[in-house]
């Protein structure tokens, strides 16, 4: 009896597999047209990327106003958990962030224009060219001198930028604005002063005109009050100044405001 | 009355043989075992001994005195030990286990395991991640909401059907007059006890199973046990070995049509024949419908499709580098999909409205699912009264002057054309009206007179109605000739006479006399032609043999009319004796022959002409005479003109009916005598050789094997039946067809479908309907299943391609209960596609409901067009927005980090995760519309199977209303303020919509070219592949 049940569905899941293969009949799944379907369907794919616009995508309404992110990225949530005794639980944000500056250290700035400060540095030529982010506007926090970027003497220092959105020009004075929360709060020193961002950084081009575009960003120290063991301590971030440049979203935590968690364990 | 019994013995009640058996009480496996050896027993023929006894014996078996009765002391102690005498009802199965049944049954069980699969899918992120997507749980929920809801409504659509059974039910209770201690009461019928004394009346309901003791002229309408449409004759007289067919046994819910009997009760309730029969009815095992057997198949191809999907895609999100995890939920999430949330909804709503459409074609469908099975049926087993007949006794033919003249039996009565000039057809007409008991009841003026009810015998009621209508008035005849005396008919004199008063005034008498035709020209000396009398002669007796021979093989009921003047010796005032006779009562005027069918039905010859020439084999079943019944069948075409029985055949070539060669007989007349010494081997070969088959003078039991031969043979058997007898018959067939007027409960209680006028043709247009329903739902579910492939494969290329997920859970859901629901159900009202009653009926074990070609053709074409369709437009959205779709590889890991609020597009802009998230939620919506812009091309192409859509016409209103709900549905949901919080659909622009539209166009140009090259090849390879 049982032979005959196993049987059954042995060839159920036979006709099953031939109802997927069709290679004998029709083919539609796995069989020649499926083949053709999917070159037609990379055709006019293909086709749809002919038509497209490499310059600037067809729509920027989904983006209405940036986001603001931080740096050097977490491995996970936002949040920076370091030792200071321990350089390997920071060794992975230095490098990050070196990563980072790599494109902002002089050498790699010489192309670039220097333009003049609180203005739109719109072009309108063939050849596009970029401002200059001068790393000496971090001061201290630019890694030439310190290249521990603080962590190893406690104070950490971390880069807040604002999100590239093509065509932007932000009205008023944009800046960043850092507050620091909960029950040990943390001095902030912001670079440059008063956590700026300069008008002459927009607009913005896009990757394929706008290629050597440097984008501007703001480097937080934390300089933590009380040296206890464990100093914990919430930042928050967010866009100021500037009417058009929205930093209050109820869904999205991130648009025009960035907020992360410091710890830092202190043992000697 | 010769009574000779012990008056007043009372012997002990051990002694008292009971014939119920004492079932309540056993074990329930024994109670199984021996309602199987039962059944076999009621499967055979009736047996009891009560009819062989004398009146002696019988006093003393149920211990009563054969005038005074029991005494009611006596009546209570019985009473108590036999219960009442009432047939105990069908069991009926509880409220509760139908909702249970309607709740987990076939389909919802699927969606049950798609809900609780979703619960764990949320069960285990909830375990794993602190804050889960509550897509899972929403799936969950919805699932059960949607079971629950169709279970509730199915339930409530039975629930309601029932109700009408219980309004059929006649609620007055039925009275019997029993003598009890020697006084006559009338007590409620379920009181009657074994060995009561009871007197029944022309009219009255026989409330048990009674042996006789005396009679008058009784009479008994044994129609619903036997199918024996004419009354029979009842007395105290043991007549024959059968106790179906002794004169000495009345039965159980059969009627007493004229005169009074008094008998002992022998039986009451369900150990009466007829109870037996009853019982047999709830014990039969009833096979799985059709239909039950189509969805089990679909849900066993869908699960197969799901799990075969699923555990692939398992493998391959573990070989591609997902965690245990995502790959247990990806497996849930793909079988979830697969399953079509709306398709239980779609196919119960289509059931519904082709039962309600049916109903009004006078077709109530007890059980939906019978609907679709009627379109299946290869086989009709029609009973012939009622059905295939008028169910009224009507005046056929006349005969008179030498000539044969044909009245009028159509349901209309409208014309009479015969020669009514003659003065022959006055007196016989005169006579026919006046030597008659039949009666119209009274207050019917107002109606027809073919309308108007009667009491009485049927023939009579019939010559009472023809001559109403043909003649004049019979009332008023009657009174101008009032009747002095009457000799009524009974079975051995076979004539009737009455004796009235000369309507001329002249104070003489009018002997007046109808009977069997050869009885009546024994009586006569003269006949009458043209008015004017001549004397009987050998030329004019052939005549009336010719004729009467002539009529007899119209299978029609002929009686003979004579009459004499009586003379003046007999005037006014003198006392006829009619059981001393002291008149003369030979040397009479023959007149001439009124011969009464009950025709059959103006519509049936046409319906059976339709069932023919699709195929389906109309077998007719009847307790009639064989030459009544083959005249019939010959009347409405199931022997069909020109087609001869073997005896027939034997008769033209004057050769032994034995010699006759088997092939070319293609009709057969099977009497119910020879049917009982058949194996079941000789009658395969006689339904399978013979394409038109009467079953004459069959008992009930051999309906029962009749229609299991037939299924024997594989096909699918639709019965007809009414009385309480035919339902075992009912239940044992594939689809069993009540009869709404004529049909008694049981019968309604066993049946899947009553017809309400009793019509066969009625049949045909619900077998129109089922076949209809079975094409239609297969348009519904290809084109509901066509949308699951651009369900499904977007949670595919999400696992393969690691792109952002195109089409999400409560899209899927939008799709398959929202946009899809009402188009689905609008293909239920798609007309009938111009071959529909030219096909052959569905072969049930290889033409499935969901066949691989329909799969293929939902799944593999049109599906991945419309996979095509809303990819392109993902992918379009995407790219016009900043995402090219060759960046769009492999994004997934880095899209879905809610934490990477800079990700960079192709244009090098940076994408918080909320702002990612609204563009590709914009993209499911656009999917979703796409979806909705290509169902609109499916669901026209879904229209036809064959033939294109430019035959067929658009003029399905419900259709284009659904082609509008859907587009206006999907831009309600896309555009609404709110719907991104509420659904998480967001508006879309308008080119947006147009990018699905080639697609759109592209399924119709595709599908109408499939569908010519069907049309140009008829089973070319084409429509061996892809026409379902």
């Amino acid at each position: 009896h049982t032979v005959t049940k196993k049987e059954k569905s042995f060839n159920q899941s036979l006709a099953e597999w031939k109802l997927f293969n069709y290679n004998t009949t029709t083919g539609e799944f796995l069989g020649p047209t499926a083949k053709s379907w999917g070159l037609s369907l990379l055709f006019c794919l293909w086709a749809m990327l002919q038509a497209l616009n490499n310059k600037v995508p067809r729509y920027r309404d989904q983006i209405p106003s940036p986001g603001l992110m931080v740096f050097p990225k977490p491995v996970m949530a936002l949040d920076f958990s370091f030792s200071v005794s321990n350089p390997e639980s920071y060794r992975g944000y230095i490098n990050d962030r070196k990563k980072f500056l790599k494109s902002y250290v002089v050498e790699e700035q010489k192309n670039l224009t220097d333009c003049p400060d609180g203005a739109f540095f719109e072009q309108k030529r063939l050849d596009y060219t970029s401002c200059r982010f001068p790393l000496v506007l971090l001061e201290a926090r630019s890694g030439v001198d310190d290249p521990g970027f603080g962590y190893s003497t406690g104070s950490p220092c971390i880069l807040v930028k604002m999100n590239r959105k093509i065509g932007l020009k932000s009205q008023g004075e944009p800046r960043i604005e850092c507050i620091s929360k909960g029950e040990n709060t943390a001095v902030l020193s912001t670079y440059p002063s008063n956590g700026t961002i300069d008008l002459k950084y927009f607009p913005y081009y896009g990757k394929k005109l706008h290629g050597s575009y440097l984008q501007p960003f703001v480097a937080v120290q934390l300089i933590f009050g009380n040296r206890n063991n464990v100093n914990e301590v919430t930042v928050e971030h967010k866009i100021d100044g500037s009417p058009n440049l929205k930093h209050r979203d109820d869904r999205d935590k991130f648009l025009g405001r960035v907020a992360f968690k410091s710890t830092m364990l202190n043992k000697k | 009355m010769g009574l000779g019994g012990r008056k007043g013995t009372v012997t002990p009640r051990e002694q008292n043989p009971s014939p119920r058996p004492k079932g309540p009480k056993m074990s329930k496996r024994k109670m199984k075992r021996k309602n199987k050896r039962e059944m076999e027993e009621l499967k055979k023929e009736v047996v009891m001994d009560d009819h062989k006894l004398t009146l002696d014996e019988l006093s003393t078996k149920y211990s009563v005195d054969l005038t005074k009765g029991h005494s009611p002391e006596e009546e209570q102690e019985i009473l108590a030990r036999d219960g009442p005498d009432t047939l105990s009802p069908p069991t009926t199965t509880p409220g509760w286990v139908k909702f249970c049944k309607q709740l987990f049954g076939g389909f919802s069980l699927l969606l049950w395991t798609g809900a609780s699969l979703c619960f764990v899918a949320y069960g285990i992120q909830l375990y794993f991640h602190e804050d889960p997507t509550k897509d899972n749980l929403y799936l969950g929920v919805v699932l059960t909401v949607v079971v629950i809801i169709t279970g509730c409504s199915s339930y409530y659509q039975e629930a309601k059907s029932s109700k009408i059974m219980e309004s059929f039910k006649t609620m007055v209770p039925q009275q019997a007059l029993v003598i009890r201690g020697g006084d006559k009461i009338q007590i409620p019928v379920q009181d009657l006890v074994v060995g009561d004394l009871v007197e029944v009346k022309g009219g009255d309901w026989i409330p048990a199973d009674i042996r006789l003791i005396s009679s008058q002229g009784c009479k008994v309408d044994n129609s619903s046990l036997t199918g024996e449409s004419e009354p029979q004759s009842r007395s105290s007289d043991f007549t024959n070995e059968n106790p179906l067919k002794t004169q000495n046994i009345c039965f159980f819910s059969t009627n007493c049509v004229e005169g009074t009997a008094q008998g002992i009760v022998i039986a009451t309730g369900d150990s009466t024949v007829m109870g037996r029969i009853a019982s047999l009815t709830s014990g039969l095992a009833v096979g799985q419908t059709p239909i039950a057997a189509e969805i089990e198949h679909f849900i066993h191809l869908i699960t197969a499709v799901a799990v075969f999907l699923g555990v692939t895609f398992f493998g391959l999100s573990l070989i591609l580098g997902y965690s245990w995890l995502e790959a247990v939920i990806f497996l849930i999430g793909i079988i979830v999909a697969n399953v079509p949330e709306g398709l239980l909804a779609t196919v119960t709503v289509c059931l519904t409205l082709t039962a309600k459409r049916m109903a009004r074609k006078n077709c109530l469908v007890k059980n939906l699912e019978a609907v679709k099975t009627l379109g299946s049926t290869s086989t009709i087993c029609s009973k012939e009264t009622g059905t295939l007949t008028q169910n009224r006794m009507t005046v056929a033919h006349l005969w008179f002057d030498r000539t044969i003249y044909e009245a009028d039996t159509s349901e209309e009565q409208t014309g009479n054309s015969f020669a009514k000039g003659s003065d022959t057809w006055c007196i016989l007409a005169r006579i026919a009206g006046v030597c008659n008991r039949a009666d119209f009841k009274a207050n019917q003026e107002y109606l027809p007179i073919a309308k108007r009810a009667t009491a009485g015998d049927a023939s009579e009621s019939a010559l009472l109605k023809f001559i109403e209508q043909s003649y004049s008035s019979v009332k008023e005849m009657r009174e101008k000739s009032p009747k002095v005396a009457e000799i009524p008919f009974n079975s051995t004199n076979k004539y009737q006479t009455s004796i009235h008063l000369r309507e001329d005034g002249s104070q003489t008498h009018v002997l007046m006399m109808k009977g069997a035709p050869e009885r009546i020209l024994e009586f006569c000396s003269t006949y009458l032609l043209k008015g004017q009398e001549y004397p009987m002669d050998d030329e004019m007796k052939e005549a009336f043999q010719n004729a009467y021979l002539e009529l007899g093989g119209l299978g029609e009921h002929v009686l003979g009319f004579c009459f004499l003047n009586l003379p003046n010796t007999y005037s006014k005032g003198f006392k006829f004796n009619t059981d001393e006779i002291n008149f003369p009562m030979d040397n009479l005027c023959f007149v001439g022959l009124i011969s009464m069918i009950d025709p059959p039905r103006a519509a049936v010859s046409d319906a059976v002409g339709k069932c023919r020439s699709v195929g389906i084999k109309v077998i007719m079943v009847t307790g009639d005479h064989p030459i009544t019944a083959k005249a019939i069948a010959k009347g409405v075409g199931i022997i069909s003109e020109g087609t001869e029985i073997a005896e027939d055949i034997a008769a033209r070539l004057k050769i032994p009916v034995s010699q006759v060669n088997a092939r070319d007989v293609k009709a057969i007349v099977v009497h119910g005598s020879e049917l009982k010494n058949m194996n079941s081997e000789q009658l395969d070969e006689i339904l399978q050789n013979h394409t038109e088959i009467v079953f004459a003078r069959t008992s009930p039991q051999q309906k029962l094997i009749i229609v299991e031969g037939c299924q024997r043979l594989g096909a699918i058997v639709a019965v007809t039946g009414d009385g309480v007898n035919n339902s075992p018959v009912l239940k044992k067939a594939d689809i069993g067809i009540a009869m709404g007027i004529a049909g008694s409960d049981v019968s309604k209680q066993a049946a899947d479908m009553i017809l309400l006028d009793d019509n066969f043709a009625s049949i045909v247009i619900g077998m129109e309907e089922g076949r209809l329903i079975f094409d239609n739902l297969k348009k519904s579910i290809a084109y509901t299943l066509t949308s699951n492939i651009p369900e499904i494969t977007p949670f595919l290329l999400f696992i393969i391609l690691g792109i952002p997920l195109p089409l999400g859970t409560i899209t899927i859901l939008c799709i398959d209960l929202g946009t899809d629901m009402v188009p689905a159900i609008s293909l239920a009202y798609e007309s009938a596609e111009s071959d529909l009653m030219k096909r052959a009926p569905r072969n049930p074990k290889t033409d499935k409901l969901v066949n691989d070609r329909l799969t293929g053709m939902a799944y593999g074409q049109i599906g991945m067009i419309q996979v095509l369709a809303g990819f392109f437009t993902y992918f379009v959205i995407l790219a016009e927005n900043g995402f090219k779709p060759t960046d769009l590889l492999g994004i997934r890991i880095s899209w879905e980090n809610r934490y990477l609020n800079d990700l960079e597009d192709s244009y090098g802009q940076q994408w918080t995760y909320e702002q990612r998230k609204v563009l590709e939620l914009t993209c499911q919506t656009a999917f979703f519309v796409s979806i909705v812009v290509v169902q609109w091309a499916d669901l026209i192409i879904c229209k036809t199977r064959r033939n294109s859509v430019f035959q067929q016409g658009m003029t399905n209103k419900i259709l284009i209303f659904g082609i509008l709900e859907e587009t206006f549905l999907a831009a309600f949901l896309s555009y609404t303020p709110g719907m991104d919080v509420a659904l998480r659909m967001y508006p879309l622009k308008i080119t947006w919509w147009l990018c699905a539209t080639p697609y759109s166009i592209l399924i119709l140009v595709y599908d109408e070219i499939r569908k010519l090259i069907i049309r140009r090849h008829p089973g070319g390879w084409l429509e061996k592949e892809t026409y379902y």
